[in-house]
């Protein structure tokens, strides 16, 4: 199967104000079409920073952005400002965690998706405000023609997310990212728009890259786990790799602690300390602190990517 | 249910001994008018709260769950008096607040933790002063207050000459909750209210906070109501759970019995839309479909019946009321579990308890 996604060597430095960030440091990943790739991470993982890169997202002035991406044969850090343009939402689209920050108050949805369809395709106003019925009948929401007039603020929270991705999918994009577009909802809903986003890939044949701090939600949606700590992809594989035969430390203890695998009253198995300072990373492993396999190896030199069989990799000199 | 500690036996605070529960919630009702709505009309009301009663006992952990606007955080808040209910009565061990029991006493001895633990400190405060703050409206000397806070930095496992000196904003997420517990135990509560005091922080985080307040809990002989939405979270820790759903208790029982064999369906439709942790066993279909409805204008009779997959005609009209259907199984607010109510499931009630699981989700387990 064909990468419709490849990232080589990024890395993300914030430069704004004080000690610069590395919020992510050599990254290489690559998604193939119509697979779910997750980026499993805690806050101040990197997995959101990785996520903006492929759609240019962060302030040229303030962070520094090196490595190479390529999406469906564009190089994304090449193109000039209209060319990264025609590349959003027509190529690459995003969905969020806070619909009601996403979408513009002022204009009711049916505007918004018609103006992004507008702007990157030759139809006629009326072909696009069809198409937006579509969509909107495509992501299942009640009453669509009356919906479409509606503004963001009189939809609750699980329509709002519904009519995002319908926005995101105006333009048929070939690739989706999702930066925890269900992290704020309730369950009960919260497994309708992953069922939903689940049903649209098969549909539409997307490739789909999902930022989610719940295992839980990973496994619901991913083919692929990428798990990062610090920046870094610290273990990658097929979910049932990842679930099953975690080789990473930071992997297992992350799965140990599970409160699901826990009965009542047990001590929970934990990781100690907290996720480290991205301005004060140790020299080798950022998870040696944290970690009960760490030895003078450890401390000396960042370990890297290692494929294992099955294409599960770990970067960790002791798995 | 686990038994009470020792602790509670000894507690000289004790009133009414271990029978007695140590909050009683009768009727309690809180109603928000909704404001601008019309221009010679009324506004609709927010029935937040609508009658609900429970008991938390002494020593046991109380989980809350349900969807948004469903009433729990407004119950917590009603506990804490942090609110003024419209109606009902909070009876605190034995005596009822506010009346036999002054609201500052009370207050002493119920605490609460809440989710943003950046939020519910004050930013200008020291760790250390916001901790003896308490301690000191209630009386006690500087010297005191400041040993008591250095002991409880200590218990929540923060080094207190490392941090009683530093400001909430140095402080990692984790940390800052492990003071907002301090802080609320620095008055010897005995009911600590935890509103989703775990769900904002990282799951390595939210593991290590959990052991801490199983230790803590056994230590100072307290009793937990444990809110969260995260069902995994609340099986993992509680004795009893109550489910709620727009503003009413639709089940009461045994955490056990509750997340094994759930009575209301409701309840069973909740705990299906959990994620499964087996790749090979995801979810097929969504338990429920449509989002939580608005508590400004809820639906007749049952609550839950408009998203009901049990539902019949007399859900509409009538109201359930808490029951259990067997003994020893959990008391759910369905008419289907109650004998004679009309709803032909209850018919067959004599039979054994039905399987509420397969018959919610027929195409699945077709």
């Amino acid at each position: 199967m064909s990468n419709l996604v490849s990232i080589e060597g990024l890395t993300v430095t914030f430069t704004g104000r004080g000690k610069p960030v590395r919020a992510v440091d050599h990254v290489s990943l690559e998604v193939e079409k119509g697979s779910v790739l997750v980026l499993l991470g805690e806050s101040g993982s990197g997995k959101s920073v990785t996520l903006r890169s492929l759609l240019r997202l962060h302030p040229e002035k303030t962070s520094k952005v090196s490595g190479r991406i390529i999406v469906d044969g564009h190089d994304i850090m090449a193109l000039s400002k209209t060319g990264i343009g025609d590349v959003r939402g027509r190529t690459v689209s995003m969905i969020f965690q806070e619909p009601m920050l996403a979408l513009d108050p002022v204009y009711t949805l049916g505007q918004q998706i018609t103006e992004t369809i507008l702007r990157h395709e030759n139809v006629t106003p009326e072909q696009a405000h069809a198409r937006a019925l579509e969509l909107f009948e495509k992501v299942q929401i009640p009453s669509p023609e009356r919906r479409l007039n509606a503004y963001p603020h009189e939809m609750s929270g699980g329509m709002r997310q519904r009519a995002m991705i319908a926005l995101a999918l105006a333009c048929r994009p070939k690739v989706l990212l999702a930066d925890e577009p269900t992290t704020a909802l309730d369950a009960t809903v919260q497994i309708q728009i992953l069922l939903l986003l689940r049903a649209l890939q098969r549909e539409l044949g997307l490739s789909i890259v999902f930022v989610t701090h719940d295992i839980g939600v990973a496994v619901e949606i991913a083919d692929k786990i990428a798990v990062m700590y610090a920046g870094r992809i610290v273990e990658s594989g097929s979910v049932a790799d990842i679930l099953h035969t975690p080789r990473h430390p930071y992997t297992q203890g992350l799965l140990a602690s599970r409160v699901e695998r826990a009965k009542k009253g047990d001590r929970l198995k934990t990781i100690p300390g907290s996720p480290p300072d991205l301005t004060a990373l140790p020299p080798g492993c950022a998870f040696a602190p944290r970690c009960d396999k760490t030895t003078a190896a450890c401390r000396e030199q960042v370990p890297s990517l290692v494929t294992g069989a099955y294409d599960h990799a770990v970067a960790c000199i002791h798995a | 249910m686990s038994t009470a500690p020792d602790t509670l036996a000894t507690d000289p605070r004790d009133r009414g001994g271990p029978a007695q529960s140590l909050l009683s919630i009768n009727g309690l009702v809180k109603h928000f008018p909704v404001k601008g709505s019309g221009f010679f009309g009324r506004g609709g009301v927010v029935r937040a709260v609508d009658g609900v009663s429970f008991d938390i006992r002494k020593g046991e952990t109380l989980g809350v769950v349900g969807e948004s606007g469903c009433g729990k955080s407004t119950t917590a808040r009603l506990l804490m008096h942090l609110i003024k209910p419209d109606h009902g009565e909070i009876i605190f061990d034995g005596e009822k607040v506010g009346i036999d029991l002054p609201l500052s006493e009370y207050r002493r001895q119920v605490q609460m933790v809440f989710q943003d633990s950046y939020a519910s400190l004050n930013p200008r405060l020291t760790i250390e002063d916001s901790i003896t703050f308490g301690p000191r409206i209630h009386g006690m000397a500087e010297t005191a207050a400041r040993a008591k806070a250095h002991d409880l930095l200590a218990r929540v496992g923060l080094d207190p000459s490392r941090f009683a000196g530093r400001y909430p904003h140095e402080l990692s997420g984790g940390q800052r909750q492990r003071v907002n517990i301090a802080r609320a135990l620095a008055l010897d509560p005995r009911l600590l209210i935890l509103d989703e005091a775990v769900s904002a922080l990282d799951k390595s985080v939210e593991a290590q906070v959990l052991n801490l307040l199983q230790d803590l809990k056994a230590d100072f002989g307290l009793t937990y109501m444990f809110i969260s939405h995260d069902l995994n979270v609340v099986r993992f820790m509680v004795d009893r759970v109550m489910v709620m759903y727009l503003g009413t208790v639709a089940e009461l029982g045994e955490g056990e019995a509750v997340f094994a064999s759930p009575s209301h369906p409701y309840t069973a439709a909740l705990l299906a839309s959990m994620p499964k942790m087996d790749p090979s066993e995801r979810t097929i279909e969504a338990p429920l479909t449509g989002d939580p409805p608005n508590p400004i204008n809820p639906p007749s009779g049952c609550r839950f019946h408009p998203r009901c997959k049990l539902a019949e005609p007399v859900c509409a009209t009538i109201q359930p009321s808490l029951t259990a259907s067997a003994p020893g199984t959990s008391q759910a607010a369905c008419l289907a579990l109650v004998p004679q109510s009309g709803h032909t499931l209850a018919a067959r009630l004599s039979l054994p308890v039905p399987d509420i699981e397969s018959m919610l989700m027929p195409e699945a387990s077709a």
